[in-house]
């Protein structure tokens, strides 16, 4: 979210985060070879368990939505014992939820705490949690450029992105027993972990970037538009001027960072737009194509070839993006999406094995790779319409079911698992499930939006009992979300609660990561949930002991924070959690001290995820983002539904790779905490 | 059109019945790697053996014979320092006679080679439209920025359907089209301009067709390498009109491949029958 006053918000600082996850480096490295695409069969029993994973499914509405008839197939599945709601992760974000049910165990198993880290070394530096790039070593400099060979007796090392979650993911346990194991859009896994016996086939979801390093920046051209490229949240806007109906100067594209030079720069392509008024289209010349689009026109997906070149080495990398004619007068407005990964020559490693993304687009044809499909940003920052964002959003959930397609045509036993976004980003956007005041939008409109997140739910429903229609019968079938969906209407600054009550120092203080005094600094909050100690021996300027006078500040914290009110007298934090009592595992060194899970309808500030403060410590949100579901582990339960009568009492995401597990076959291993969900 | 347009626009025409004649029956018939390599190795030969005929083998003999009596000589008398130094001077003076004798006959053989890969370009520079697939089609017309634009339609057909367009780019006089395409058919693209009307030639279909993507002007570079169809005179409305077409996919008979192959069978072809055929390179 873009904010006037300059500081980052979330989604900016995950987008700057995963500018350190520059994944060309990772890609080229990817050396094992996919035999070919026949079909295979698991060693042993022929299992089969499918696992729809819908993010952000909200049991509430699917309950209200069963009554009414609405989801029938749903209802077939709750009416034979098969539904129940889902324990979320504490807190109930995306890649700490997803990697729950990768582990089958809590964050401290797998590190993954937050959207957002810190390094306590580095005095709070924040950092993209799930994956990191480590730069280069070495190099030898031949004009502006740089060439690392990683051979001997030159032994460079080139830059890679890693994988931060730890632990041990179920599928390895299907490798390793020679069952075979399909995730298309698997959330929580960028750059994809290799498979070690080759039962394992992955592309990987939500954290795998575009090909500018982000999230996703899609870049907006406007006769209005800014003299100078201005970086917005998430896209970045330039203005466009035409001379006799052609854009003049040429508009230019910015592409993937070409790290071969010794100062990186981007890539740009310069392509034209030659508008016609009276027919109210225009033709986009770029790299020797024309594309044709009338106003309200999306174009097909175009391959776009970005050049890398260094001395003696001709190098380059295919990306893919699509344009929008918003308006051709009287203010002509192109959007151009972010630029894909080309899946069918990707310059970065998004699938294990390296080539089963190849083997899907030899069949579909290209697609979004970027973990964030639906462009929320344009939304947010007022590129996109609403109507626009939900034609952009049911074009990708288009592309999902047609992936879906393909998943279960190359799909004969094993464990086939299937991620849906749509549920998540379309509700961060249009839900809005209250009769109060929407941020942004008219009663009648936030109904009607609202309206639009429930057609979505009854057409995954139809989807859900096709598969039950062809599998009911054969498989064990899963549809689970990983939370639920609450509105967003109040923002509470943690920080500048903290400053208010003495716990940040000095009083003037406007962010941790700026004008913070450490020497007088008990805690300060970081990320969507977490809240830190400013430790003696682990933050770097640590001023709090361990023993005594943290147990003392942590009790006086948390019961100080959860007797917060509104000035309506509503409670705003539902509990806090102290790490130490929720988390366990060998991955706890960076876990927050603690988490601070909200009521329903609240949530972080925008400023406080990057640590920034406000004059007031809770206020209205103003942003399209008008849901979300950072709260409380008992706010946002997920759901779970399944063919199978499900016996466990209160069953959490933590369950479900035990009961994967367990429907194979196999022992639960001892790293995982959780159970069958099928006993009791 | 000045008058070398006008004679390759004739010659275009002679070229194009035969390979219509020629050309159709194997590449249209068998696959395209068989259709190459039969084209290639029956070129090879063909081509040794005109090169026969328009060159002077004698010379090329007597050349040859020198450059051997040179090498000979290094050979024999390798202690002598005037041999020595005088063989290669010779060997070389001879590679600079048989190339003398060898360019009058490659210039000649240029131009039949050059219509004939105009003539196979046809068929393997690219694919047909397949039903479904998009494409752009470009319409340049006469005139400069301050002419005035004539009315300009696309008749619709049975084949193709219109999605968008036209659309003008006034800065290069050009009208372009968006078509998707339906069903298989050879029948051309039918436009109105002003009021005239004028035609384009549309391939769709699986396998292999000929292919133009290019309609010309009066250009007699264009006209040459886009034989297929007959170039737009001076004076008319429409200076050219092309469409895009998917770029075919394969080692032997695909995109700019194809050429490749062509050269390097007919070559391996030609030195397979040279022995029998007695001709002098």
């Amino acid at each position: 979210m873009h904010k006037d006053n300059g500081k980052l918000d979330r989604r900016e600082f995950l987008k700057q985060s995963a500018l350190t996850a520059v994944a060309f480096g990772a890609g080229l490295n990817a050396t094992r070879v996919y035999a070919s695409t026949k079909r295979r069969l698991s060693a042993g029993a022929a299992n089969k368990v499918i696992v729809i994973g819908i993010d952000g499914m909200d049991p509430g509405l699917s309950e209200r939505m069963m009554g009414q008839g609405l989801l029938p197939n749903f209802n077939r599945l709750r009416q034979a014992g098969g539904y129940t709601k889902l324990g979320t992760s504490i807190p109930p974000q995306s890649p700490v939820a997803w990697s729950n049910f990768i582990n089958g165990a809590g964050p401290g198993t797998h590190g993954i705490f937050d959207f957002i880290h810190r390094d306590p070394q580095k005095q709070c530096a924040p950092f993209f949690s799930i994956a990191e790039t480590v730069p280069g070593q070495g190099y030898w400099e031949m004009g502006d450029h740089k060439i690392q060979l990683d051979f001997w007796p030159f032994g460079h090392k080139l830059p890679q992105t890693l994988l931060r979650r730890q632990g041990t993911p179920f599928w390895d346990y299907l490798d390793q027993a020679g069952i075979w194991s399909h995730f298309y859009d698997l959330p929580a896994d960028y750059p994809p972990s290799a498979s070690k016996y080759g039962h394992h086939r992955c592309l990987s979801g939500l954290g795998t970037p575009d090909m500018l390093g982000g999230y996703g920046t899609y870049q907006h051209f406007a006769e209005d538009g800014p003299i100078r490229t201005r970086d917005e949240g998430g896209g970045r806007r330039s203005v466009i001027f035409f001379e006799n109906h052609t854009s003049k100067p040429p508009l230019k594209l910015i592409g993937p960072t070409n790290n071969f030079l010794i100062r990186p720069e981007p890539t740009t392509i310069e392509f034209l737009v030659h508008r016609d008024l009276q027919a109210r289209s225009a033709v986009i010349e770029i790299q020797g194509q024309k594309i044709l689009l009338r106003q309200g026109q999306w174009s097909r997906w175009i391959k776009l070839d970005f050049d890398l070149s260094k001395p003696a080495l001709d190098k380059h990398v295919s990306g893919i993006c699509r344009f929008y004619l918003q308006e051709v007068a009287p203010n002509f407005r192109l959007y151009v999406s972010p630029i894909n990964t080309d899946p069918s020559n990707p310059a970065t490693k998004i699938t294990e094995p390296p080539t089963f993304i190849k083997d899907i687009s030899k069949e579909l044809g290209l697609f979004y790779t970027t973990g964030f499909q639906e462009d929320h940003k344009a939304l947010s920052n007022k590129v996109f319409s609403d109507a626009e964002y939900a034609a952009q959003a049911g074009m990708v959930l288009q592309e999902r079911l047609n992936l879906l397609q393909y998943a279960m045509k190359h799909y004969d036993d094993g464990l086939l698992f299937f991620y849906f976004s749509s549920t998540d980003l379309q509700a961060h956007m249009f839900w809005w499930d209250s009769n109060e005041k929407h941020p942004t939008r008219s009663a009648a409109q936030a109904k009607h939006y609202f309206n639009h997140i429930k057609k979505l739910y009854q057409k995954l429903d139809a989807v859900v009992g096709d598969i039950l229609n062809r599998y009911g019968d054969k498989a064990t079938v899963f549809v689970m979300s990983d939370h639920g969906f609450a509105n967003f209407k109040r923002q509470f600054n943690l920080n500048t609660w903290l400053r208010q009550n003495g716990y940040i120092q000095p009083a003037q203080a406007t962010s941790v990561l700026a004008d913070v005094d450490w020497s007088r600094t008990r805690a300060y909050g970081l990320g969507i949930n977490g809240l830190y100690l400013n430790l003696k021996g682990r933050e770097r300027d640590g001023i709090v002991a361990p023993g005594s006078q943290r147990e003392e500040l942590l009790q006086t914290l948390v019961s100080q924070l959860e007797a917060v009110r509104d000035t309506n007298g509503q409670r705003v934090i539902r509990k806090v959690h102290r790490a130490d009592k929720v988390y366990s595992g060998q991955a706890t060194a960076l876990a927050p001290d603690l988490i601070v899970g909200y009521c329903r309808g609240y949530r972080a500030s925008w400023d406080t995820c990057l640590g920034g403060m406000t004059d007031e410590i809770l206020l209205d949100n103003d942003s399209a983002w008008s849901a979300d579901h950072c709260a409380d582990v008992s706010e946002v339960p997920g759901v779970l539904f399944s063919n199978k009568p499900i016996a466990a009492r209160a069953p959490a995401l933590v369950d479900m790779a035990p009961s994967i597990l367990t429907e194979f076959g196999l022992n639960i291993p001892d790293s995982m905490v959780g159970k069958s969900v099928f006993k009791t | 059109m000045n008058l070398l347009a006008q004679i390759i626009t004739w010659i275009n025409g002679l070229t194009n019945t035969l390979g219509k004649f020629l050309l159709t029956p194997p590449i249209a018939g068998l696959s395209g790697w068989l259709s190459n390599t039969i084209i290639s190795a029956l070129l090879g030969p063909l081509l040794l053996i005109f090169f026969k005929y328009i060159s002077n083998q004698s010379a090329i003999q007597r050349a040859r014979d020198d450059m051997k009596a040179h090498m000979l000589a290094l050979k024999l008398f390798k202690d002598s320092f005037s041999v020595t130094l005088r063989a290669p001077w010779g060997l070389f003076q001879g590679a600079l006679r048989l190339l003398f004798h060898s360019i009058r006959p490659l210039l000649i053989m240029l131009v039949p080679v050059s219509l004939l890969l105009a003539q196979m370009g046809l068929w393997y520079q690219y694919r047909p439209l397949k039903p479904g697939e998009y494409t752009v089609v470009t319409m340049n017309l006469n005139g400069n920025s301050d002419s005035p634009w004539p009315a300009v339609t696309m008749k619709s057909t049975p084949a193709v359907e219109l999605t968008t367009g036209p659309v003008r780019i006034f800065s290069q006089r050009q009208v372009c089209w968006e078509i998707k395409a339906r069903q298989n058919s050879a029948e051309p693209l039918i436009f109105q301009v002003g009021d005239q009307e004028v035609e384009k030639e549309l391939a769709i279909g699986d396998g292999f067709m000929r292919v133009s993507t290019d309609r010309p002007g009066g250009q007699w570079w264009d006209i040459f390498w886009h034989p297929a169809e007959k170039p737009f005179s001076d004076d008319s409305a429409v200076q050219s009109i092309s469409i895009v077409y998917p770029e075919r996919l394969s080692w032997t008979s695909g995109t700019d491949y194809w050429v490749l192959y062509f050269f390097v069978a007919s070559l391996i072809s030609a030195l397979i029958f040279k022995p029998f055929l007695k001709v002098k390179i």
